[in-house]
């Protein structure tokens, strides 16, 4: 039953189940150097301005709250564990374990964005917005303090949307799982559902020590 | 392998080797990260001097990422061509970010935005204070 399920998933133009497994791994990896190099670009930005301004944003830095970012990293790395684990079964054919493992991962994430949602909304509360909606006066006058909430609410932000499109990949593919779509030879789509979700995880460890630890 | 239905379950296909679990590798890179995570925690809350701070927290974020790029990712059992794609996305960030802020510490004062420390004083601006901020406000 598995053999036939096999061969249905090899599309005509593939040599092999092998080859169409192999491109559609090249691809994922294709689409993360794209994604890796989005990111990159903020990181230019953020790190210009944290060269000419560098002051006020170690002070600004400093004002957040560590243990919330700190708490956000221990959370997304043990999502990554959970899902990577969540593979694991998948390769034996136990799609069943995906699902649950999945679904603890979706968890973890939920856990990520409500912490996320109480330092944006003391932000708000603080005035602590972007440019020129920024009335916080706690890192003194000079462009800094505005400079440093602008590249905070975009690197924050995009990750904060990869962090949902991620969940929402997990949710699908951990479904789909749970149902026997995947079998031990065939769960390509599997990996490539955890490859993005660890992705969004590199990611946050780059803008852990960049934004909280500066 | 899709000859032998025998196999299923075991044969993983691309990848070379018959499938075994991971979970012990998984476990040892989770804890391998916690670790690093209290690590640059606490060097973060000892406010190393001059630069060291930046040096210090991006160091272990380089180590994390190899981490899980390597292991959870799957880049240490990838073939040739993953490996080239994902390390070339790479060269391109140094290059990027590397050049970026390269420009912006050699520029001559004139060209740098005001109010930052290597900016050109307006005039009537008032000298930073004695010892502060090297900020000019």
């Amino acid at each position: 039953m598995s053999e036939t399920t096999a061969l249905n998933r090899l599309a005509h133009h593939f040599e092999s189940l092998d080859k169409q497994q192999q491109a559609a791994r090249l691809g994922m990896w294709l689409f993360l150097a794209t994604e890796v190099l989005l990111f990159a670009a903020l990181f230019a930005g953020y790190g210009v301005y944290r060269y000419l301004y560098s002051d006020t944003f170690v002070r600004a830095s400093r004002d957040l709250h560590t243990w919330i970012g700190g708490v956000n990293t221990v959370v997304l790395i043990t999502s990554s564990f959970t899902v990577a684990w969540g593979l694991d079964f998948a390769a034996r054919g136990r799609g069943d374990r995906t699902r649950l493992l999945f679904g603890a991962s979706i968890a973890l994430a939920l856990v990520f964005l409500a912490l996320k949602y109480v330092e944006y909304s003391e932000h708000f509360h603080e005035g602590q917005l972007p440019g020129r909606y920024f009335t916080y006066e706690g890192l003194g006058p000079g462009p800094g303090g505005p400079i440093f909430y602008a590249l905070y609410y975009l690197i924050t932000g995009l990750h904060g949307i990869h962090v949902v499109i991620g969940m929402t990949v997990l949710a699908v593919i951990g479904f789909r799982a749970g149902q026997g779509a995947y079998t031990a030879e065939y769960h390509v789509p599997v990996e490539l559902a955890g490859l993005y979700w660890h992705l969004v995880d590199l990611i946050w460890i780059f803008v852990f020590p960049l934004i909280y630890l500066a | 392998m899709a000859g032998h239905p025998q196999d299923a379950g075991h044969a993983h296909a691309g990848r070379e080797h018959v499938h075994h679990s991971h979970f012990g590798r998984y476990v040892a890179v989770l804890i391998a990260l916690l670790v690093l995570t209290a690590i640059t925690y606490v060097a973060a809350k000892v406010h190393l001097p001059g630069g060291w701070a930046v040096v210090v927290a991006l160091t272990i974020a380089i180590a994390k990422g190899t981490l899980v790029a390597l292991f959870f990712m799957h880049l240490w059992d990838q073939r040739g061509p993953n490996r080239l794609v994902f390390v070339t996305s790479l060269v391109f960030v140094a290059l990027l970010i590397g050049l970026t802020v390269a420009d912006n510490a050699t520029r001559f004062p004139l060209a740098n935005p005001p109010g930052s420390p290597r900016a050109v004083k307006p005039p009537g601006f008032a000298p930073p204070p004695e010892g502060g901020d090297r900020l000019v406000r």
